[in-house]
Order: C-alpha cells, then structure tokens, then sequence
C-alpha cells in the first residue's frame, strides 16, 4: 500500500467514527445543543482557523463535517494527502469537542485534554525568547517504560515542552514522574484524538501572534511550518490513523519520528524513521532544527528553564532563606576589573549542612562585575535574571527580588550534593553567558552569617537600590534622548514592534528602557534598536516621525504610525504575549483593564481572551491595546486621552498589585487621594450599568471628561 | 519584498515587437521575417522523404514514385536522413568535448587555462584507472586528457563512461550493439551505414541512430561537461538574473554566444581586469557589463553568475538593443544574420573559431596558447565601440528576473545532504530525492532540454509545460535553452515554490531550492544522464524503470536529435515538440516510438499538441510509479 493510501484509510476511518458521535449526540441533545471548549474565544480553534466559520451548536457541527468531507479528495497528490490529515484532525476535534458537551468534564489530573487559551499566552514569552525551545508531542507507548521516562527527561531538561498522547502517559504516570505545565510535561489524554488539543495550541498560536486570519489555511500552515518547532515522535505500531494525524503533522510542517519500520515510507525532514528510542531525541531536534542552547553548569543537579516552574513544599524542603522574615539580599555591583578575579566563589558564614534541616537562614549574594562595556544601569538589568536562573536549578525555587527574596533547598537537591555555594556557580555562569559582552570578570561572594546579611542589606545593597530607584524616577520618556525598539516578538508575530520608553515598559512585562538599553549594547544588530526622538509631531499623542520610520522599517511595511500615549489614534500593537488590555468601556467614558490571569468576565461583556484575540498579531484595533502591568501606574498611561483617570475598572487582584504605584501617580497628576477606591472590580461589578452606578457614588473622574469616541 | 509573479510570454513578445520596431528604422532582417519567407516549409523535406545523398537524384517519395532511383522506400530515406541528423549533432557536441579536453591538455599552473577543481580531476582520473598518489596535478590533467582524447579514437572497447551505469546495463548495450565503441568511430560509422547503397531497413538505421547518440551523451558530452568542471570549476548554487534588462545602458555591453567555456570564461576574466574597467570609465561608460546568449551563457552563469540576457531566438534582440558594443561568438546555433544585422548598428560582431566562421564578422582566431591576448583584445575592442553608439537607437526593455543556477550533479547531492538527518541517514547519495520520489511527495522528474524553434510559439511550450509540471509535483532538471526560458520567466527563482503542487512546494522549501534546477548547457544534458544513474543505483532498479521522462518541446538542431537518442538508448522516455522529420515513413515511427522499447525500455513519443505533450508525460510517469508499485 502506498503511504497516500494509508492516509485516505485512516481518514476514512476517523470520519466514519465522527460521523457516529456527532449523529449520537444529536439523538441524544438534540441539535441546538451548544458545544464548545473551556476557556477559549475561538470555538472550536481548529475549525475555525482552517474555516474561518465558528462552530457552537450540534447543528453547525453536523454541518461542519460536510465541509471536512469537501477536503478528503483523493488524487494521488501530496496537497490531498495534507488535506486528508488536516480532515482527520478536525474529526479529532469535533469526537474531543463532543466529550466537553453539557459542562462535563472529561479529563482529570493528571491529565489535561483541552488547555484555555491563558496557556498558551503565557507561553508566547518564553517561546520566542528560546526558554521553550521546541515542543515536543509523543504519541502512543514506548517499548519500555524506562525509555519512555527517558526520552520524555531528555526533553525537559532540554526546556521543551513536552505533550503527551495515549500509552505513554500510563507510562510516566507509572515511574511516579512529576507532571504538568509547571515542568513543561503536560499528558493531553489517551485516545489519539486528543493529540488535537496540543495541535489547537499551535493553531491558535498563528492566530493570536501571527494575525493568521480565520479562513486562511495556507497561512495558517505556513506559520506553523515557520514558526511552531514542533515535532512528533510516534512509537510503533502505527495504525492507518496515526499514519493520517502524521499527515496532518507534516501538513502543519511538524516532522514525525517513528521507531515503526513495518509498511511505513521515508521522507526527508518530515518522516524520518529511527529505530533506537534512545536516539529520538537527537533526530527531532535535527529534523526540526532546533539548536539548543548549551549551558553547562557545574553543579550536582539539572539546570534547566523547564524546572523554572517548579515549587517546592516545606516538607520537600531542606533549608529556606526568607527575606521578608530576615535579613537577605541580592545585588550587582560594578567594580574595577583589578579588584576581582574571575569566578573566584566565596561563602562567608555556614554552609547548607551546617543548617538545621527545615530551618530558616539570611543569605545575601553579592555578584562583581567588571569590564569595559559595563554601565551601573545594567546592574538591575543582570540582578533581574537571577529569578530565573536560580529557578532553573532543578529542586531550588527562587520568588522576590532586592531584599525581599526567598529561596528553597529541596532534599532531594541537597542530598545530591547541591550546597549553597553551587548558587553562586550558577550566577557566575549565567551572567558570563548572556552578559559576555559587557561583564568580562565575575567573582560571587555569598554571605550567610547572619550579621553580615544584616550589614550587606542595610549598608550595601538598601542605598544602592535607593540610588536606583532615584534613577529610576527622574527616568521619563522627556529625560532620555532615545526610546529602543523590541522586536523580539517577531519570530513569532511577524509585524509588530514594541516601541520601549522610560515610561513604557514592553508590552510582555518583560522589556523595560533599561533592558532594553542593555539588549542593544549586548547585540548591537539583536532585537533592540535605537529609536530617535529628533522630530516630534505632536508631544502630547506621542507621535514622532522618527518612531514612525522606525516602525515603518521594523514591521516591514506593516504599519505606518505609531502613538506612544494614545489608545485611540494608531495605538502601539501587540504581539499576544501582552500582560494585560485596556479596552474603551463607552458608558464610562472610561476604559477596562483586563490580566492574563484573570479568567473571568469584564464590564465590556468580554473575557481577557476574547478582548485579546481582537488585540494581538500586530494588527491596530483603536479602543483597545496590550500593555504591561507596570504601564498602568505610568504617567504616560492614555496620556492623549487623559491618562490614568480613565480608568475605570480592573481585576481585584490586578487593583491590589499596581495599587501603591497608581495612586501615587493619580495624587500627583491630578490630586487625588486613593484613586484605586474609585476603581471598580468583579467584586463590585460586572455590568456595565451596574459599574456606572458606583463610579457615579465615588465620584470617578471618567464620568466628567469628554467622550473618547 | 516586491511581489513575486511570472514574466508572461506576452511581455516577452512586447519587448520584442519594441525592438523590431527599432530594426525596421534601420533596415534590419530579422527572423520573424525570414520565417514568413520561408513558409510553406517543403512538404517532401519536412516529411523527410527527400534524398539526395547521390547525384542520380535528388528523389522524392510521391504516391506514384515510391522509391528512388537506387529502389530505396520512403522508410529507408527518411532513416538514412535522420542518421545523418544524428551524426551531424554527436559529431558538433563531440567535437566541443574534444575542444575541452585539448584545453585541458594544455593547461599549465601559470597559463591561461589552470585546473580550477582538481579533486573531480582526482576523481576522473581514479574512475579511469589512473594512478594519481604523488602525481602533479598539471601532470595528472596531461595525462587525464590525453585519454579523454584517445575516447575519440580508440581502437577497441567501448566509451569509459559507460562503468557509471547501473549493473548490467552496459553489457545489455554491449549485447544490443548499442554501446558506443570511439567517438569518432561511431560518427564514421553512422555517415557510412546512411551512405548510398549501404543500409536502408529502418531497425539499423535507428539502431545505429542510438549507437551514435550513445556516443554524444556518454563520449563526447560527458568529457565535455566533466572537463569543463575540471578547468572552471564545478557549479555549484549561485544568484544570477535572466532576460534583455540584465543589459545596462550606462555599461559597455559585451555579449557572449555559442558553446565553448573556454572562449566566455577569458572574456569575464578581462571584463574585470582593472585596466580594462579604466579603459571603460575613459570612455564615458560606468563599467563593462558581460551578459551570454545560449549554452555560453548557461556555462558562465552557473560557474560565475554572469546574467543570461537570452536563450536561441533572442540572438537578434541583444543587437536591436542598440547598446551592444560586441557580440563575441565560438561554436554552434550563430545566426549568420547577426553580421548583416550587426552592420546597422555599432555593433562589433567577433566570430573566434575557424569552426564558425561567418562574412560580416571580424575574425580573431581563439586558442588555448593566445586566450588571454585575444581576450583581452576582444574586451578592448568592444570597449573602444562605446563611443560609436548611436543614442537614438538605444532601448533596452526593462524585463528580467532573479534565478538560481548551477545545479550540477554534485551541487544537487549537496543540496539533498542537507536534508538527511544525521542521526539515520547517509550523505553523498541522492535516497533524499529517492525517498520523497517513492512516498508520493514528488511523483517524478523531467530533464527539459532543447532549443527554441519558431514552429512553437517561442518558451510557450517551454513554459506551459513546466508550470504544469510543478503543479504536479514533478520536479524539473533543465538545461540549454529550455532552462534559459524557465529563468526568464521566473521559473527558476525560489520564490516560484507557490506555483508548485503542495509536495514539490514542500520539497522546495525544505532544500531551499527553485523547482526547476538549472543543470547546464546541453552539453550538460551528460549530467543528468549521471544523476539518473545514480538514482538507479541508490534505488536498486534500472533507469528504465525510473518515473523520469526528458522533453524537449521546442528543439531545432542536428544536436538534439543526437540527445533525444542517448537519452532513451539510456532507458528514458523522451518527448518531442517538434517532428524530427519522420512523419514520412510509418515504419521509421513505429521504430522511434514502439520500436526501441523492446532494446532500451524506453521510446520516443512526439506530440506537437503542448497541452497533449504534457499531459501524456505525466500519464508516464504514473505509469512508472505503478509499475514498480509506488
């Protein structure tokens, strides 16, 4: 049989068992039965995007599989083979679908099936950034259980995002392996049909950060084949319907690994036959050209950014550091290069087996850095790495920053040899890694007698981070001669730019003026560029001919101009990995602010991922725009419409978390004490109507100012 | 990134038209004009049914006058015609071959001509038996190339190119009578057996037809090719741009046309020489421009990405342009009418080898001994002629695209390394190509080849058939004027991946290659016949069995119909455009397109319907696929 053949059977086959459901479920609900997944704007994601049509009742479903059999044509061609795998993989999605329908609950932990829509933007960051370097769908079950295990470790302690389909689930579940998005192993489901929810993440990846519009198969495909580095590794045997989903794959251009050799076809770069499991891992990445970053890190345990995620409990727990109950610290310090030496590491005071197991300790990390490019303003820049790379130590958890830090040993960690002097070996070799270019000596010394933390803390570091925040607060977008550019979003959305000032923070969250300043020193041709301020249009909209022609170049065309300070005229555009929205609420004469976290509905009748799937991609929406969170108690927030007076709601949790910041901000813009009272949340309201009310009670300033449209 | 689409026929056509236009103010001939003279074509030669090889005649075959003279049929004059035809295009390839390997002799490590890829010399000379430890690769090339010239004339045993064929396959054609003995032999042998009185059954006459093509393709042509490699390097992917905008106005421009490397190559060298460049701006021009015309130009654009400014029945336009200063020629398909035409304007028109020599030309005698002198003179001269150009003459359509070339066996190999994985696969073979061949990826191949001929509107068919083809997800190798009509239209420009089928578009992107990879001149037609039976060994079948088809739709020269019969004695089914002056014998058909199946597994099929032609190769190519069960 040839390969095509095995594809229009296995087609065959998945649509005659779609046919099946959707006909039972019709019998049994009826046909204006909704369907629909959880926690995502875009019905049934595949569907859609393929179609552009969105499917919410029975009815439509029936309807749509007539549109699916259009695509099974069956000429000996690669184009209906493609076809058939992506027919097969949404009758995978409609039998998924159906298992959502009437609110039930088809998956349990460990499992996940579907993932909302918050997943995958807050993958966005770390995908393009190479934290996640690939992703990786495994499907059916390894010869062993003990290969299975291995490949899947071999993926994570590579950052992968691992997914999981069929056999191999039992498997890990069976070595007791540690699974869930927090270390990047997420086990989808049994049936083969649930490889469709990893595909759905790829899919609405094309549609939240590459503009894909619904409807478009061939840009669809030809994001994902660019831009998705996904890959599949399917274990032998493979039936007529995996052979199909394959088809799918490599429509979608994610090559298939297979240990198969029985009846099966080799094709460069998209099905490639490997026989030894253990050398899976190495095949993917080549097929799919993934480079890994390697970091060696001379330490007794794994260092990896998909154990960044990873929590340890106080009974994992071998010893802890609490800044917030004694004395801590951390910091950078520039200093002559003759007054270091290089990856010299101190620990001055006990050692992690000098301490009392379960205790709690002072620790205050003092890194030295010295070179000819080196500024003090990339002091805080490298200090803000040092969450992530003490996190990605496999059993060390890391939260908080400056002072205020907090640090976990596990058992497990501490057992295998890992002491406190390894952080600083940790900190030594990340920072010579990605700061090369301005740090060219690094010494670590690391205090954990207790009144040595207490003496660093209040004499070293708390005037230094006082001097910095002084910087930091005559730092406006009026002080500085150049804004930077970010386009380090655009693997992944092709035309939009970040344009980052003082006082506006990329819209990750994740790039400030200072981060950027740095990006641009360390790779004078990276992402990051300078942006003039020479010839403004007009100040108060924050328009520049300059960041006009900087934008004109960076998104290749795609956009012509660009406000810093408006939401309405040519707001800045977003990527999809935005922190937050603001989306104009008209009643109001105000706007809403909505987090990725929040998963519930906002006052404009829209949920964070509805208000986002209008927002993301690079495209301009006038009324709504993506923001950091920081962004929100800036002075520059909306400036041209009014600034932050404007806002007239937020998630509760959103509120308390910039609360300080802004009512600092809304005292001395406009004199006002506490403005966040004035501010409505889901606890007070979820109607517009409802919202007008208590803003009219605090008196909310919005009520006042001229309509924004 | 300015949009992607196809320069059209139409545009083409336009451009030409605006350059008759200025013909016609000058007075020149044009062969547009000469066509319409000419037509009718004789209805007796065109059928092939006229002889006139003795002097009792000449004879034609009428209903009422069924044979000659001497008693010959129509079936024996129209072979003993087409043998002839053969004869004279193995003899013309073979005789360029003979000129690379008397180049190569004479090659020398301070000369004009050096050894540029000694590695395929080393290659060469270990396939041949030579023994090359500790050996001067000047004395190795000596040595190598006096045996590429013993191929012309060797006493006994068969062409040495021959042990690239898959097991068996050479004997098979040892046993048919098939496989060439001498080069030269084989031309002989052919003029002979079409002599008067001599054969007249049409199975011999097509047999020998082979025998002689066989000679060409893996004698003449291969040495041809592969010692071209040796003296200037073997091609390997590089940008270039195709069509009359490639020409500039404010450049000295210097045309070359013909055949033989070794003429275009020295002139390149000198069009960059500082001197020559000074000379040039002294003049009033920016620099010197080289663009080629026909093989020449397939030879340096794959090995120095000089732009093609076109193929055959473009020869003329490159002169109505008015800002040719010299259009320097060699060796085979030189219009004769480039001197009279060349009159009307400034344009110097520089015949070099006593093999093509022309009225209305300046002679400047080529060899090996003197290149660079002659080069240099012939630079110099034409950059002299910039000051004689007359303005008003002078229009240059703006038509041209982007083209990759220079796909050469080894650049092909190289290409599909790169998407073998290491960690299953081996490199240095073409399985990559075999495996998306057998999962149905890629449903075959077509070597498109072949002149223009203004029997066929002219690249139309060219053109049509291959973006069929890569609809198709059937993957091109073209070379001569047939790859020239695929670059000027877009076709070999990366970008022309979206008009393939969704197999061949995959490919395309994965390799990081155009759909119609550019192999080379026709000489070069030799390449492909290698790379076919690399893909029979790699694959464990025989040629014949492969899903590969040639064509040639547009074909005009003796030199063709020598290609069409290597290219099935060597197991591949061939189609044509252009009746090669058979229609008259039944029997010389039934030879060509039934006949030869039973030796080689593989026949003729002419169709000069394009949209039939096309469909019929891929109807083929099925049919291959199915035999072999893919």
């Amino acid at each position: 049989m040839t390969l095509f053949e095995r594809v229009f059977n296995g087609n065959d086959a998945v649509y005659g068992l779609t046919e099946q459901a959707i006909d039972g479920a019709i019998a049994q609900y009826g046909e204006e039965k909704a369907v629909s997944f959880p926690d995502t704007a875009y019905c049934l994601p595949c569907y859609y995007a393929v179609t552009g049509v969105k499917v919410t009742t029975l009815k439509e479903l029936k309807e749509a599989l007539g549109v699916v059999k259009t695509l099974m044509t069956r000429e000996k061609r690669l184009n209906d083979a493609f076809m058939s795998g992506v027919a097969t993989a949404l009758c995978a999605e409609f039998i998924e679908a159906l298992k959502y329908i009437d609110g039930q609950v088809p998956y349990e932990q460990p499992l996940y099936g579907h993932l909302p829509d918050a997943v995958i933007r807050n993958l966005g960051v770390p995908l393009v950034t190479g934290d996640i370097p690939g992703v990786a769908v495994i499907l059916g079950a390894a010869p062993t259980t003990e290969e299975a295990v291995n490949l899947v470790k071999s993926y994570q302690a590579q950052g992968i995002l691992v997914t999981l389909v069929g056999g191999v689930c039992d498997q890990v579940a069976e070595a007791g392996m540690n699974t869930g998005d927090a270390v990047r192993v997420i086990p989808l489901g049994k049936d083969v049909t649930s490889v469709i929810h990893v595909v759905s993440v790829a899919i609405r990846a094309a549609l939240i950060f590459g503009n894909v519009k619904p409807g478009d198969a061939a840009a669809l495909m030809e994001y994902t084949f660019k831009r998705v580095p996904a890959f599949v590794n399917a274990f032998a045997p493979l039936d007529d319907v995996i052979v199909a989903c394959g088809a799918g794959a490599i429509a979608l251009g994610f090559p298939v690994i297979t240990n198969e050799t029985e009846n099966i076809f080799r094709v460069p770069k998209s099905l490639i036959v490997q026989e030894d499991v253990s050398k899976f891992n190495a095949t993917s990445l080549e097929a799919r050209d993934i480079k890994i970053k390697i970091t060696n890190v001379d330490i007794p345990v794994a260092f990896a950014s998909a154990f960044e995620g990873e929590i340890i409990r106080r009974k994992e727990m071998q010893v802890e550091f609490d800044g917030s109950r004694v004395d801590c610290a951390e910091l950078v310090q520039t200093v002559e290069a003759s007054e270091i030496e290089d990856h010299k590491i101190t620990v001055i005071g006990p050692e992690a087996d000098e301490m009392e197991l379960g205790s709690k300790n002072s620790i205050a990390y003092v890194v030295k850095v010295a070179g000819k490019n080196m500024q003090p303003d990339f002091e805080p820049v490298i200090e803000r790495k040092f969450h992530n790379y003490i996190n990605c130590i496999e059993g060390v958890y890391h939260t908080g920053q400056r002072d205020m830090q907090r640090i976990r040993i596990s058992i497990n960690a501490f057992n295998a040899g890992f002491r406190i002097r390894h952080i600083g070996e940790v900190l030594y070799t990340q920072v010579k890694n990605e700061f090369d270019a301005v740090v060219d000596k690094c010494e670590v010394v690391i205090y954990t007698d207790p009144a040595e933390c207490t003496r660093i803390r209040h004499e070293v570091a708390v005037p230094i981070f006082n001097k910095r925040d002084d910087r930091l607060a005559n730092l406006t977008d009026e002080s500085v001669d150049v804004y930077y550019s970010c386009i380090l979003c655009q693997a992944f959305s092709p035309s939009h730019v970040c344009v980052v000032t003082p006082e506006r923070l990329g819209l990750c969250g994740a790039v400030s003026w200072l981060d950027a300043k740095a990006t641009n020193e360390l790779d004078p041709a990276g992402p990051c560029q300078v942006i003039t301020k020479e010839r403004p249009i007009d100040e108060n909209l924050g328009s520049y001919e300059d960041v006009d022609e900087a934008v004109q170049k960076f998104s290749q065309g795609a956009l012509e101009h660009v406000t810093l300070y408006s939401i309405m005229q040519d707001p800045m555009t977003s990527c999809g990995c935005f922190e937050c929205i603001c989306g104009i609420e008209p009643f109001s004469n105000g706007v809403v602010i909505a987090n990725r976290e929040y998963a519930g509905m906002t006052p404009l009748g829209m949920t964070f991922p509805e208000m986002a799937s209008m927002t993301g991609g690079g495209v301009q929406t006038p009324g709504f725009m993506g923001h950091g969170k920081h962004f929100i108690a800036s002075k520059k927030f909306m400036k041209a419409e009014g600034g932050i007076e404007r806002i007239v709601w937020m998630p509760k949790e959103l509120k308390e978390f910039i609360a300080e910041k802004l009512n600092k901000s809304a005292q001395e813009l406009y004199g006002i004490e506490n403005f966040t009272d004035m501010i409505g949340d889901e606890t007070i309201a979820t109607d517009p109507e409802e919202l007008v009310a208590f803003l009219t009670e605090k008196g909310h300033p919005a009520l006042g100012l001229e309509p924004m449209m | 990134m300015s949009e992607f689409k196809l320069t059209t026929v139409e545009e083409f056509e336009a451009a030409t038209n605006r350059l008759l236009e200025t013909g016609a103010k000058v007075g020149a001939d044009s062969w547009q004009m000469r066509v319409k003279n000419q037509t009718p074509h004789c209805k007796f030669g065109e059928q092939g049914i006229c002889c006139r090889i003795c002097a009792m005649g000449p004879c034609r075959i009428t209903a009422k006058a069924p044979r000659g003279i001497c008693g010959c049929d129509a079936h024996g004059i129209v072979g003993r015609n087409y043998l002839k035809f053969t004869a004279g295009g193995a003899a013309t390839h073979s005789d360029h071959g003979r000129e690379i390997c008397n180049t190569l002799y004479h090659s020398k490590p301070d000369g004009a001509y050096r050894v540029k890829d000694p590695d395929k010399l080393i290659r060469i000379a270990k396939e041949w038996g030579v023994e090359t430890e500790g050996k001067d690769i000047y004395d190795l090339a000596h040595e190598v190339a006096y045996m590429g010239l013993e191929e012309y004339g060797k006493v006994f045993g068969y062409q040495r190119f021959l042990d690239r064929m898959p097991a068996g396959q050479k004997e098979k054609l040892i046993e048919l009578e098939l496989a060439p003995r001498a080069i030269d032999r084989e031309v002989s042998s052919s003029l002979h057996t079409a002599h008067m009185g001599c054969s007249s059954l049409p199975e011999q006459l097509v047999r020998q037809s082979l025998r002689c093509g066989m000679a060409d393709g893996w004698g003449g042509s291969m040495a041809g090719t592969e010692f071209s490699d040796v003296l200037f390097g073997t091609p390997k992917p590089i940008e270039t741009e195709a069509n009359l905008g490639v020409m500039k106005e404010e450049d000295v421009n210097i045309v070359v046309h013909g055949h033989d490397p070794s003429l275009s190559e020295k002139i390149c060298d000198w069009a960059e020489d500082p001197e020559m460049i000074a000379l040039a701006k002294s003049v009033g021009a920016k620099g010197i421009t080289i663009s080629g015309v026909c093989c020449t130009s397939n030879e340096v654009a794959m090995r120095r990405g000089i732009p093609m400014a076109g193929n055959f029945l473009q020869q003329e336009n490159v002169v109505l342009t008015g800002a040719c200063e010299a259009i320097v020629v060699d060796v085979q398909c030189i219009f004769p009418a480039l001197g009279p035409l060349s009159k009307c304007f400034h344009t110097k028109f520089v015949t070099t080898s006593p093999i093509a020599r022309m009225p209305d030309s300046e002679f400047i005698r080529f060899d090996a001994e003197t290149a660079d002198e002659k080069a240099k003179a012939i630079v110099k001269l034409a950059v002299e002629n910039f000051k004689n150009r007359k303005p008003e003459l002078v229009h240059i359509p703006q038509l041209k695209q982007k083209a990759t070339v220079g796909y050469s066996l080894e650049a092909i190999v190289k290409v599909l390394d790169n998407v073998t994985n290491s960690q299953v696969d081996v490199t240095g073979t073409t399985k990559p190509l075999l495996e998306c061949v057998t999962s149905g990826v890629i449903r075959g191949a077509v070597a498109m080849v072949g002149c223009n001929n203004p029997k066929v509107r002219p690249d139309t068919a060219h053109i049509d058939l291959m973006k069929k083809l890569i609809a198709n997800d059937i993957i091109i190798v073209a070379s001569g004027c047939a790859a020239q009509a695929a670059a000027k239209a877009g076709l070999m420009d990366k970008r022309a991946k979206d008009l393939c089928g969704a197999g061949l578009k995959r490919v395309c992107e994965l390799a990081d290659i155009p759909p119609v990879l550019h192999m080379g001149s026709c000489v070069d037609i030799s390449r492909m016949m290698v790379l076919v039976a690399e893909l029979a060994k790699d694959s464990g079948l025989q040629i014949n069995q492969l899903p590969v088809v040639g064509c040639a739709p547009e074909w005009m020269s003796e030199k063709a119909v020598s290609i069409g019969n290597y290219v099935v004695a060597t197991g591949l089914d061939t189609f044509l455009g252009v009746d090669p002056y058979v229609a008259g014998s039944t029997e010389m058909q039934y030879w060509l397109t039934e006949g030869v199946r039973q030796w080689t597994g593989s026949a003729y099929t002419v169709e000069t319907d394009i949209d039939k032609l096309v469909d019929k190769m891929i109807e083929r190519i099925e049919q291959k696929r199915e035999a072999i069960g893919i």
